[in-house]
């Protein structure tokens, strides 16, 4: 990354009259791993580097990218940028809410350094998924494995004076298996993610929840018993209540989309201007709280600044049951006459920053998970989902599960095959009436944007009660 | 141009000489556009240069890849991808790369897609053609994509080529209402023939049907499938025609060659044919494409491979591979012998769908899914659209569905829709298909 063709970059956006201008560079460097049934299938290793700029001219925004790092590509892209800009013809003029400027660096320490781990070793740690698979006694039809690292370098500049450097070091992987007995088969996928060093795959435990998932599908297709339809009480795992928040709550909340801006391709929100749903209006119960935080030490989706070079925070999204706070960037939060809460970001130079979530979850209660049970005498606990899927407004939500038991007199009586839960936003979070204690995060892939833009971010929870809602 | 070639050329040689069994570069210089548009306005003018050298190199039966920016970074990364080679492990069933001298077509890609003139006025057409087919004031929003990438591909297994691939789409959704939407696309591979109006009349058309919507019913209904919507489970459902996806039991089609899988009406092929926009002339391994008949009347006749998946089911090669799998480029499905007029009116109840979006498995080799129709949802009777309706889900599974195809209609349409899990172009018809499980919200 070179920083000086960078500041080069700006300094002609500014001569070219515009009323505000921005140069961000990625460099990523990146080394994954792919393993089929335990065997090596191909290593990827790779450094991309680029850098873009978004400015605004004649009311417009113009954004152009490239991954040539040269002044006469830099003066290129600023002026098809510029004039793009000017192209766009807006009657209605675009601005960003005011900011302070920031110069500051921030970056993510690692405990043990991703470059120190040696092919060899990634390879031994991905394959003991396989092994502890094959030592389970469970019957794997097949077990597609893989996992990545990805030192994320960043540099912003603007027309305001900020100037911030960034570096995060980011870790996932996936697990997909599918097992096989009694000429059945029952599949699961795992994703984890963080931000840090290579000390992410002691806290994982992936072979342990391999075997635990792979268990678990088998105990599907032998012992389960489908579902008598009807009302009865759902008790969600964090899994559930993490996938719940992220798709009916962050996603509906992101003010980009509830502006039209994401109306064609990742929809609009039910809530909007005019509508029954808005800042204030009752969606859940009391005991409905839905946060996203970026701040969240080692999460998936940390960051200290977003792409826009704005201090990141909590946001109380949803608060004790009432829509409370949208998720904003600079263009968004002018449109509404509020302040960004740093929620811009981009996946790459390539790509323009929008409206994301970070890590959306709901804080802890005060119950125990068991005490959450003991008080339901007809019901379900869906630990974990497999099919899931949300309308584009939002609102009309569904999510099978994959771990789920039966509880009759709160207790776990047997396991029940594929129970589904297909209802609104707001019939979900109404029925909330217990939330424990114990909140816990699963990594995850967010898809919006066009061209597509999957960012990391993590979904998460306690365990959360939902009473009286139909489950078939 | 060919200085492009021949310094792809040079990394193909130094891998070699280094001591890497086969090797592949392929170089694209790309040019990317699009204006994204909502409410009626632009909202932004994007553009994006791409200069990129994807090297795959084997050794003793090690794969590894990489991807390179600029030729002066070559030398140093092969020396990289040859250690890692050297410390990773054999993938016995890698079968190696395509092999053989080609000839290949000529490249009908349009240069005016590498610097488009005022793409805002393509938006400007689409967005007046829906409020006129709409007739009321219509809120439209979607985006306007160009693409020009120059293609250089040296493999040290024979195929050496130069291709250029062009591509634009116009996607328009238009809302008449809140909750009254249609959406329109129009996919080329070159300005020919490119009416930007054509999708914005039938998002407004669509928009204009769809409003007043009520909460529809659950239950089991005939249902007309539009192009667009069918080509976006294509893009699912083809998918899983690839060798890999079988590999690792991500597919319907796992144990199914030889078998019928659908009724004698349903034909699916691949084939990045130069109307689409994902033509191509040659894959990654330099194998030339061609038209792939997956499923023939019915029967499942072959998977989509690379040359390595190929030699593991003793076939050959589709020219399918990516960089590392093989993967479908263009889904097109068999015109029927049915009108769509006719196909509509042998339905005397049921619903017609336009849209969808998420698309989701509960497991992927049984085909168990569900995914949310968008936009216009209409209840059909007598060949007629009755109602509008919302909020309704398909939740059936993919074999059976393709078992219960009824209809195909003679009119087709070159679609693509976005989406992590349909992000695939295909030429698709009206299919009608009985007894379609539809689920909504309690």
């Amino acid at each position: 990354m070179d920083e000086e063709i960078v500041d080069f970059a700006l300094e002609y956006a500014r001569s070219k009259k515009v009323e505000y201008a921005e140069v961000r560079a990625h460099s990523q460097v990146q080394d994954g791993l792919m393993l089929r049934n335990g065997v090596v299938e191909a290593v990827v290793s790779a450094v991309d580097s680029g850098f873009c700029v978004r400015l605004i001219a004649g009311g417009g925004i113009g954004f152009a990218s490239t991954n040539k790092w040269t002044k006469e590509e830099a003066r290129a892209i600023v002026n098809l940028a510029s004039k793009h800009a000017r192209a766009a013809n807006r009657k209605e003029k675009l601005v960003f809410a005011e900011e302070k400027s920031v110069k500051t660096r921030w970056a993510v320490a690692q405990k043990k350094k991703v470059e120190n781990i040696s092919l060899e070793e990634r390879t031994s740690t991905l394959a003991e998924v396989s092994k502890a698979l094959s030592s389970s006694k469970v019957k794997i039809a097949a077990t597609t494995s893989s996992c990545s690292t990805n030192l994320i370098t960043k540099y912003f500049v603007n027309s305001e004076g900020s100037r911030i450097s960034s570096y995060v070091p980011r870790l996932g992987a996936y697990v997909f298996i599918t097992v096989a007995e009694q000429g059945k088969t029952e599949q699961a996928y795992e994703q984890f993610g963080y931000s840090g060093g290579w000390e992410a795959f002691s806290k994982w435990k992936i072979p342990e929840k391999m075997v635990h998932d792979a268990k678990v599908l088998r105990a599907v297709i032998t012992k389960a018993k489908t579902m008598k339809p009807g009302n009865m009480d759902l008790v969600c795992g964090s899994e559930v209540t993490g996938i719940a928040a992220h798709e009916s709550c962050g996603h509906p909340m992101e003010a980009d989309r509830i502006l039209g801006r994401e109306m064609s391709q990742a929809g609009r929100s039910f809530i909007y201007k005019g509508g029954q749903y808005w800042i204030g209006t009752r969606i859940g119960s009391k005991a409905v709280t839905v946060v996203d935080d970026p701040t969240i030490e080692n999460s998936y989706g940390f960051y200290e600044y977003d792409d826009e070079g704005v201090k990141a925070r909590r946001r109380f999204m949803y608060k004790e049951g009432v829509i409370n706070e949208f998720l904003h960037n600079r263009e968004s939060a002018a449109k509404l006459g509020v302040k960004s809460n740093g929620s811009s970001r981009s996946i790459n130079y390539d790509r323009e920053a929008i409206v994301r979530m970070a890590n959306t979850f709901v804080p802890p209660g005060e119950f125990t998970e068991e005490e959450l049970i003991e008080d339901v005498k007809n019901g379900v606990y869906m630990k974990s989902f497999t099919e899931w899927n949300i309308d584009d407004k939002r609102f009309n939500q569904r999510y099978v599960g994959r771990e789920a038991y039966l509880i009759e007199n709160g207790e776990l009586k047997y396991p029940v095959a594929r129970p589904v839960i297909e209802t609104t936003t707001l019939k979900f979070w109404t029925a909330v009436d217990a939330v424990s204690r114990k909140v816990e995060f699963d990594a995850a892939t967010c898809g919006k944007g066009d061209p597509e833009q999957g960012v990391p971010v993590y979904t998460g929870g306690p365990c959360l009660r939902l009473r009286k809602v139909f489950v078939k | 141009m060919m200085d492009v070639l021949g310094k792809t050329e040079e990394i193909v040689k130094k891998a070699k000489a280094l001591g890497a069994d086969e090797v592949i570069a392929k170089t694209t210089y790309g040019k990317y556009r699009q204006v994204r548009f909502s409410n009626n306005q632009v909202d932004i003018i994007v553009a994006w240069n791409d200069y990129s050298t994807d090297i795959a190199l084997a050794w003793k039966k090690r794969l590894v890849a990489t991807q390179i920016h600029r030729f002066d970074e070559a030398d140093a990364s092969i020396k990289r991808l040859m250690k890692l080679a050297k410390v990773s492990e054999e993938n016995p069933t890698f079968g190696g790369f395509a092999k053989g001298s080609f000839r290949y077509a000529k490249s009908r890609a349009d240069k005016k897609l590498k610097t488009l003139e005022k793409p805002a006025e393509y938006v400007s057409e689409a967005v007046e053609a829906a409020e006129k087919e709409a007739g009321c004031k219509v809120d439209s929003g979607g985006i306007l994509f160009t693409k020009f990438e120059d293609v250089y591909l040296a493999s040290s297994e024979g195929p050496v080529g130069v291709d250029s691939r062009s591509a634009i789409e116009l996607s328009i959704r238009a809302f008449s209402e809140r909750e009254a939407s249609g959406h329109g696309v129009e996919c080329r591979s070159t300005l020919k023939d490119f009416k930007p109006a054509r999708a914005g009349a039938k998002a407004g058309e669509i928009a204009k049907l769809a409003r007043n919507p009520r909460i529809g019913d659950e239950g089991t209904y005939d249902v007309i499938f539009d192009p667009l919507i069918f080509g976006s489970l294509l893009g699912v459902w083809g998918g899983m025609a690839s060798a890999y996806s079988v590999l690792v039991q991500q597919s319907i089609f796992v144990g199914k060659l030889g078998k019928m899988v659908a009724p004698e009406m349903v034909t699916l092929k691949d084939n990045p044919a130069a109307y689409s926009m994902s033509n191509k002339v040659f894959d990654d391994e330099g194998t030339p494409t061609k038209e792939n008949v997956f499923i023939n009347r019915g029967v499942l006749k072959t998977y989509l491979h690379n040359a390595s998946t190929a030699k593991m089911f003793k076939t050959k090669t589709t020219a399918n591979a990516g960089l590392v799998y093989p993967t479908p480029w263009n889904i097109e499905m068999g015109a029927g012998s049915t009108s769509k007029d006719e196909l509509f009116k042998g339905v005397k109840k049921g619903l017609y769908l336009t849209n969808t979006w998420y698309t989701r498995f509960q497991n992927s080799a049984k085909g168990d899914f569900s995914t949310i129709p968008r936009d216009g949802i209409f209840m059909v009777e007598r060949g007629e659209i009755k109602r509008s309706l919302k909020d309704l889900r398909v939740s059936d599974n993919v074999l059976a569905m393709l078992g219960n195809v009824a209809e195909v209609s003679k009119e087709r349409q070159h679609v693509h829709w976005w989406g992590f899990e349909a992000d695939l172009p295909s030429l698709a018809p009206y299919v009608l298909i009985k007894n379609v499980h539809i689920t909504k919200s309690k």
